[in-house]
């Protein structure tokens, strides 16, 4: 029987195998971050260990770091100790570091494709769930914890059970792909799978309606697999990824001799077997919006607020959690979706900061205003994101419409740098996750495209963007 | 294994309730832990005990790969989390640095345990005891290596045969 591209990846990583045990699993590239690895770092120290392959190692700081004017001190003296941290931290081990002022410095899962660290065909780790996203250039890319990350930093690999393997199938075409995102595609897979779906899988991505998108859409669909549950998802290489990473500041010297092995050698058998399967039709999805308090409770653009009763379908413990969800969003059952007022607007994070991102926002935008009622922000996902849009003139746009136009970092998707939300405060965000508190301790996220989000700027609540003329 | 329970009646509990994203930067877990639950319950860390268990939904600890969640519970003296599924980088997490155990049960379990139950853990039995409700359950048996790596306490105390 023949071989799916995620067990061609894991057969290819083995470094020990044995029955009844976990597998050693020899790792490409490790990413760090300042906020899951000072202990790492700690634990090192306290064995008299070094890192293994600092050369394989690449750090950058984005979860914390402040978005507004980089010339100033960081006010925050927690945040500043663990960027000065992660600081000694590289030079001591030996570790290339993108710092605060490095036209490289970004979101770790922006930055690893743009500068050609992300390759088909290899592992990624990386102390952030979120690592998933690299998986759309077909390498086995997942987050993992401090501990480990101590590990692969000591020993370049990490034990691993050998996860399952599901294809989730996307069939058909959007019939506008400017409206209907790969944000909507993503977030209606989630909406029927759920939360738990992918538990213990490693996704791959597959079918038209994945070939069809463009290198930063598939991003996009990996990033969120962490959100269906399975920890990494990954679509099979073909000319659209060579393309991308032909010519980037670290694509490898050799790189068409390794274009032809991964042309050859890096798809899914059409006789190896799926553990498990899903397939979504997306000729007439619609735009989505999530409602509720995790990213499975999304609903069409036209739907309005389901009822508990019928949201959850005989599930008590699901009934009972969205009433809650809809209490904590303060939001009624029956409510259509076009009538949800909103008074943030954040167009960010891992999930969609890149300069597609931008541009597809910046043209529902162009010449006009953001509603009184709302305040916004852009924050680009990598410096080098920041610099292409500003070349383009997409700054201006975002800022003549009142916009923020800010400095790269993860900013308002988690809360742990000045940008949060306050409490009670609705926001339309690009991010990827609406649970309790996440954006700042009472505010309440919708996860939306950034088309979807910079419409919903001008107007002050949501609209059917197919409506628009996005060409 | 003995303690009292603390029952969350919902799916989905999330790394961000767990440990709320501001509080990553604390590298004292003693400081840590007083924010644990914070997200969810704000009166978390004055009710709980040492050796106490939380009890609770589906797809315990969704979400971010942040081993904080894991050390704030275990620093607030919480031993085990009981619950009828688990997000995999929580409980590979929970295991691999040895902070807590986590241990799936099914409804029955979910059901009939309530808050502040005494109950008796027995891995090795698969049992759990409740002393308040003279009742017992079974729990689901960790698999083969997952029995080997908490036995060794931990991922790093672990060495294949």
């Amino acid at each position: 029987m023949g071989k799916t591209l995620f067990e061609k990846i894991w057969d290819s990583h083995v470094v020990v195998e044995q029955q009844n045990h976990p597998s050693l699993i020899y790792v490409d590239r490790h990413l760090v971050h300042e906020v899951t690895s000072p202990q790492a770092f700690d634990g090192l120290r306290m064995n008299n260990r070094t890192v293994r392959r600092p050369d394989l190692t690449i750090a950058t700081m984005d979860h914390n770091v402040p978005t507004n004017d980089r010339s100033l001190p960081i006010l925050d003296q927690t945040s500043a100790i663990q960027i000065q941290t992660l600081e000694k931290n590289c030079k001591d081990f030996g570790i290339q570091l993108f710092d605060i002022n490095s036209p490289n410095q970004g979101i770790v899962h922006v930055i690893g494709p743009q500068l050609g660290i992300t390759l088909p065909g290899t592992t990624i780790v990386c102390g952030d769930s979120h690592t998933s996203t690299h998986g759309a250039f077909g390498a086995l890319a997942f987050g993992i914890g401090t501990s480990d990350v101590e590990h692969v930093l000591a020993s370049q690999s990490i034990w691993l059970e050998k996860p399952k393997s599901f294809e989730i199938r996307v069939e058909g075409k959007r019939k506008n792909p400017h409206a209907v995102t790969a944000k909507d595609i993503i977030l209606s897979i989630i909406k029927n799978i759920g939360t738990a779906g992918g538990t213990g899988t490693v996704v791959e991505y597959t079918g038209e309606g994945i070939i069809d998108l463009s290198m930063e859409e598939r991003m996009t669909v990996c990033n969120m697999s962490i959100e269906g549950g399975a920890r990494a998802g990954l679509v099979a290489p073909d000319e659209k990824t060579f393309d991308y990473l032909r010519n980037r500041k670290y694509t490898p010297k050799n790189y068409e001799s390794l274009v032809q092995y991964w042309r050859e050698n890096l798809k899914t058998d059409s006789d190896a077997k799926f553990d498990k399967t899903f397939t979504l039709h997306i000729d007439n999805i619609a735009p989505q919006v999530s409602w509720g308090t995790n990213p499975g409770m999304t609903c069409d653009i036209t739907e309005s607020i389901p009822t508990p009763e019928a949201y959850s379908k005989g599930d008590l413990n699901q009934e009972k959690a969205v009433e809650k969800a809809l209490e904590y969003m303060d939001l009624k059952s029956g409510t259509p979706i076009t009538e949800i007022k909103i008074d943030r607007v954040f167009i960010g994070s891992c999930t969609n900061a890149r300069l597609e991102d931008l541009i597809e926002a910046s043209k529902v935008i162009k010449g006009q205003k953001i509603s009184e009622n709302v305040s916004a922000m852009v924050v680009p996902g990598s410096q080098m994101v920041k610099k292409l849009a500003e070349e383009m003139g997409i700054d201006k746009i975002f800022t003549n419409a009142n916009f923020e136009w800010r400095e790269a970092g993860c900013s308002m998707c988690l809360g742990m740098n000045p940008d949060i939300l306050l409490p009670g405060e609705r926001c339309a965000s690009t991010s990827n996750r609406n649970f309790e508190g996440r954006q700042g301790t009472g505010g309440r996220t919708h996860l939306v495209s950034p088309v979807m989000a910079a419409a919903a700027a001008l107007e002050g609540h949501f609209v059917d963007v197919r409506k628009l003329d996005l060409n | 294994m003995k303690g009292n329970v603390i029952k969350y009646e919902r799916d989905n509990i999330d790394t961000d309730v767990i440990i709320p994203g501001q509080y990553l930067k604390i590298h004292d877990y003693a400081e840590l832990a007083s924010h644990a639950m914070e997200g969810l319950d704000p009166a978390f860390h004055s009710k709980v005990k040492e050796g106490d268990f939380i009890l609770s939904g589906k797809n315990f600890g969704c979400g971010s790969s942040r081993e904080h969640a894991p050390i704030a519970l275990a620093h607030s003296g919480i031993k085990a989390i009981l619950a009828l599924s688990f997000a995999r980088i929580f409980y590979r997490n929970a295991v691999d640095g040895a902070f807590l155990l986590p241990i799936e049960i099914d409804e029955i379990a979910y059901k009939n345990i309530s808050e502040g139950d005494e109950i008796d853990i027995d891995i090795s039995s698969n049992q759990i005891k409740n002393i308040t409700k003279n009742q017992s359950y079974q729990m689901k048996p960790f698999s083969e290596i997952i029995g080997k790596i908490i036995e060794a306490g931990g991922l790093f105390k672990y060495k294949p045969d």
